[in-house]
């Protein structure tokens, strides 16, 4: 269900808005502390409970079936907040979404309807991956019908919080790549502690080694780049609405502190310097916004390169969001660089979210190639 | 006819003519523009070799201690949120960090001053924080040494290269930043305006301060610290006071230190002063002290002093974002080099190179930027004397005891200082004032501003490898935002260029006066 109708989306946005204010304000930067990972486990509880953890996900699977509309709504409003929980919803749609994509819907079944925790209910994904465009991935022996995973995989998003994991692994040389369901309980699995990384910190990241670890197979061999190439379009949606909650709570915090600071004897507010960058922000904000929207509408008519089209936005709010957040510091001086403000989190949240489905040339890269594609079926 | 050079409107030979120097007076003048034209026939040569020693020894520095340290230290500062760079301070002492800029009249090492900023690139290529560490010594020695007082500069230095030969540091700081005033506080236009708070009321033999200064870098490691406040609240600028006070003084005590985003290894303080009192032979620069050399008013004298203080570092600043963008283009080069995409290394695609190109080139720009702005210095500004041939020649080649026996007790002198402030602040010209704050601004937010978008394409470059602490380009992402806000926000070094190199060719220019 794609539905763009803003009053059918007033719900989730509302849902999403009360939580984010009753739950996480007030709490970002004590979720942000070294040492990384456990923090949001009563957070995780009400996601679970109140149907976050399956937005997407249809209801006979054990989802709320919102839709991705109602998914971006959601993200946009937590991460004006704290993008650490929304990379969290992030991460469990896009593994759910290849699981559906690969026509695994019984496996899905078995996994989300009778979840009774987060753990059971979470699966962790390597978000910042495509994993075409790396070489690195493990690999996969077969015996008979039984595949088993040898190798490194970096920045596995849930690693320490989900039971189970989608991981990409090849067969061999070459781009073609397959996805496996692993239990991360398995004795074979070694996850290291949560990485140190720039920003979501409290959506937390491991490195797994794989020891012939057993692995089942989603949908085909060697065709996860076209599970993932069905998915992106949605997921990049999805990493728009996060950077465009972002730049809101970027653009909110700056103007809330520019009528309070003065600066030669008046609020920061009346020097022009200073609305002129609020007004770069806020224009920012708000172009995100109606590109999040605008993208909501082409998953919703499916036209002629709205793959390509999504990206492109995708790939436009992620630069606005670094730019903004960086001037966003600016405005606030040497308190924005201070953690008890929360504009350096978002300066290093929204580069996190850029680098969600991989690396911003490989994208912009990828656009280009796909209209090669296009351009040559039409011949 | 051919001619060699242009004919004038006379017809004469454009050289040297009055025509020529009207065009040549002209905005953009020449004398601001092309200053290392200027300057280079005037440089003393053993300045290179000088510079090359510099640049040598800091790469030794990073190799030993910077790169090994950088990421360690910075999580552990993550791991303990009381760290303190007690350590690296000492090292730092071992090397020699904390004098080796400071002039041998002083008991220093005596290096040229601009050398101090292509140290500063190399260290900051591998930790931005280890050079602030280094760097904000000299900050507060610019404090020191500009405000003209030889006698107080003299025996705070001296202590410092004491600390170096004894092997107990003595690491100076600089705190000017007040809760509610921070801008305000480097312009005499705006801290009348402002709301500053630091008191400093006149008792008998010196003054009692009370006030409270924020993100003072290396405030909780310094022996000495240099201190600005204020004697009539209501008129900042023409009652500024400086003293040096020393760590462990009665009433003068330490807050947290900051929870920053980068930069971790070096703190930024909190200073708390309450009833401090401090004695008169610890104040460095006052109304009182400036009318024994001057007939102009403090507040003009009091922008002069704070604009030789931010001229000589803010190229320093510059170096450092120049250093970050080193360190983010040399991650990214590493990678690409390493790194396979679909069985074919990243270097060898045209849209990498095509990257890497433009990152280095800001480095050089950059590079140049900062080496511009000591040109000014050197040229028109405050290394001027310092770098006169003879002087130069003279201060290399006469021994340390030279200086310690016969030197320093003149620097005690009340006239050595009244000459030094009439030096500093009575006979330089405006013109060369501006040219050497605007050009520093200028290097300042251009250093700076390179400096972020050199490790926001690294990051892009390593895609989620970037991401990671233990890839280093993340510290650098966050260590570098600093840069644009401290020394002044890049804003109001924008402001203070225009100020200082467009408003004066446009006589209906106001600034700061919306």
């Amino acid at each position: 269900m794609f539905n763009t109708d803003p009053n059918d989306l007033k719900p989730f946005a509302d849902l999403a808005r009360s939580f984010a204010v009753k739950e996480l304000a007030g709490k970002v930067a004590q979720h942000d502390r070294y040492p990384f990972g456990d923090f949001y486990q009563d957070i995780l509880e009400k996601f679970h409970h109140l149907g976050f953890l399956g937005v997407t996900l249809p209801a006979a699977l054990g989802g709320i079936d919102g839709g991705v509309a109602a998914l971006c709504e959601m993200l946009l409003q937590i991460c004006e907040v704290d993008a650490s929980p929304g990379g969290i919803i992030f991460t469990q749609t896009l593994a759910q979404e290849i699981l559906l994509a690969a026509g695994n819907r019984n496996l899905a079944q078995s996994i989300f309807l009778k979840a009774a925790s987060p753990k059971e209910m979470l699966v962790a994904f390597p978000a910042y991956t495509n994993p075409a465009q790396t070489d690195s991935l493990p690999l996969v022996q077969k015996k008979g019908n039984d595949y088993n995973l040898t190798g490194r995989l970096e920045l596995l998003v849930l690693g320490s919080l989900a039971r189970q994991a989608i991981i990409p692994a090849r067969h061999g040389r070459g781009p073609d790549y397959s996805f496996f369901l692993i239990s991360l309980d398995n004795p074979k699995v070694e996850r290291s502690e949560p990485v140190f990384t720039l920003g979501l910190h409290a959506c937390p990241a491991v490195d797994v080694t794989f020891s012939g670890t057993r692995a089942h197979l989603i949908g085909e061999e060697n065709l996860g780049h076209r599970y993932f190439g069905k998915v992106s379009p949605e997921m990049n949606s999805a990493a728009a609405a996060m950077n465009a909650g972002i730049l809101r709570g970027a653009f909110n915090e700056a103007f809330s502190y520019s009528q309070k600071r003065e600066q030669g004897g008046r609020p920061i507010f009346h020097w022009s310097e200073i609305v002129m960058m609020l007004a770069s922000i806020s224009v920012k904000a708000d172009v995100a916004a109606m590109c999040v929207h605008q993208s909501c509408l082409e998953l919703e008519r499916k036209s002629s390169g709205y793959e390509s089209r999504i990206s492109a936005a995708s790939l436009h709010v992620a630069e606005l969001a670094c730019n903004a957040t960086t001037d966003g510091i600016q405005v606030l001086g040497g308190y924005g660089y201070m953690k008890e403000y929360g504009q350096e989190k978002r300066y290093r949240d929204a580069r996190m979210v850029q680098a969600l489905l991989g690396a911003v040339p490989y994208k912009k890269l990828d656009i280009i190639q796909k209209a090669v594609h296009a351009a040559s079926c039409d011949l | 006819m051919f001619h060699a050079l242009p004919p004038t409107d006379e017809g004469n030979e454009m050289k040297n003519s009055p025509e020529a120097l009207s065009w040549l007076s002209s905005f953009p003048k020449f004398e601001d523009t092309w200053l290392g034209l200027s300057y280079a026939p005037h440089m003393p040569k053993h300045m290179v070799k000088e510079t090359r020693e510099v640049i040598a020894i800091a790469r030794k520095f990073n190799d030993a201690v910077a790169k090994p340290l950088a990421l360690k230290l910075d999580r552990l500062t993550h791991e303990d949120m009381d760290y303190l760079p007690w350590d690296l301070v000492g090292e730092a002492n071992r090397w020699g960090f904390y004098t080796m800029w400071i002039p041998k009249m002083f008991g220093g090492q005596g290096y040229n001053m601009p050398s101090m900023s292509c140290f500063s690139e190399e260290v900051a290529s591998a930790c931005a924080g280890i050079m602030n560490v280094i760097g904000v010594h000299y900050l507060a020695v610019a404090g020191l040494i500009t405000s003209g007082n030889a006698r107080l500069a003299k025996r705070i230095l001296r202590e410092v290269v004491a600390g170096e030969k004894s092997g107990d540091p003595c690491v100076l700081a600089l705190a000017t930043t007040e809760p509610g005033a921070g801008t305000d506080v480097e312009e005499s236009d705006l801290v009348d305006k402002g709301c500053v708070t630091c008191q400093a009321r006149r008792v008998e033999n010196g003054y009692i301060v009370n006030g409270t200064k924020v993100f003072i870098s290396m405030g909780h490691v310094s022996s000495w610290t240099v201190l600005y406040a204020y004697e009539d609240l209501k008129q900042p600028s023409e009652t500024t006071i400086g003293f040096v006070v020393k760590t462990g003084t009665k009433g003068f005590s330490f807050g947290s230190h900051e929870n920053k985003m980068g930069q971790r290894v070096c703190p930024a303080s909190v200073l708390i002063f309450e009833d401090c009192f401090i004695p008169d032979e610890q104040v460095l620069f006052s109304a009182g002290l400036v009318k024994k050399f001057t007939k102009k008013p403090v507040k003009d004298i009091a922008q002069r002093y704070i604009d030789y203080v931010v001229s000589a570092t803010r190229p320093g600043v510059c170096a450092f974002g120049i250093g970050v963008a080193r360190g983010a283009f040399e991650a990214a080069l590493h990678y690409s080099s390493s790194t396979e995409i679909n069985g074919r290394l990243m270097i060898n695609q045209e849209w990498v190179q095509c990257m890497l190109a433009e990152m280095h080139k800001n480095v050089i720009l950059g590079r140049l930027a900062y080496t511009e702005a000591n040109n000014a210095n050197n040229h028109r500004g405050l290394y001027r004397l310092l770098q006169i041939k003879p002087v130069y020649y003279y201060l290399k080649a006469m021994p340390h005891f030279w200086f310690d026996k016969v030197i320093a007790p003149v620097l005690d002198w009340e006239l050595t200082s009244r000459i030094m402030g009439r030096l500093y602040f009575d006979l330089p010209k405006p013109e060369d004032q501006r040219c050497c704050s605007g050009w520093a601004s200028v290097a300042k937010f251009a250093g700076t501003d390179l400096g972020v978008k050199n490790c926001q394409m690294a990051i892009e470059i390593m895609g989620q490898k970037g991401l990671r602490q233990d890839a280093g380009v993340e510290k650098m992402l966050r260590d570098i935002k600093l840069l644009q806000i401290y020394e002044g926000t890049n804003q109001l070094n924008r402001l203070n260029a225009f100020k200082c190199l467009i408003a004066p060719e446009v006589p209906q220019a106001k600034v700061f006066d919306e």
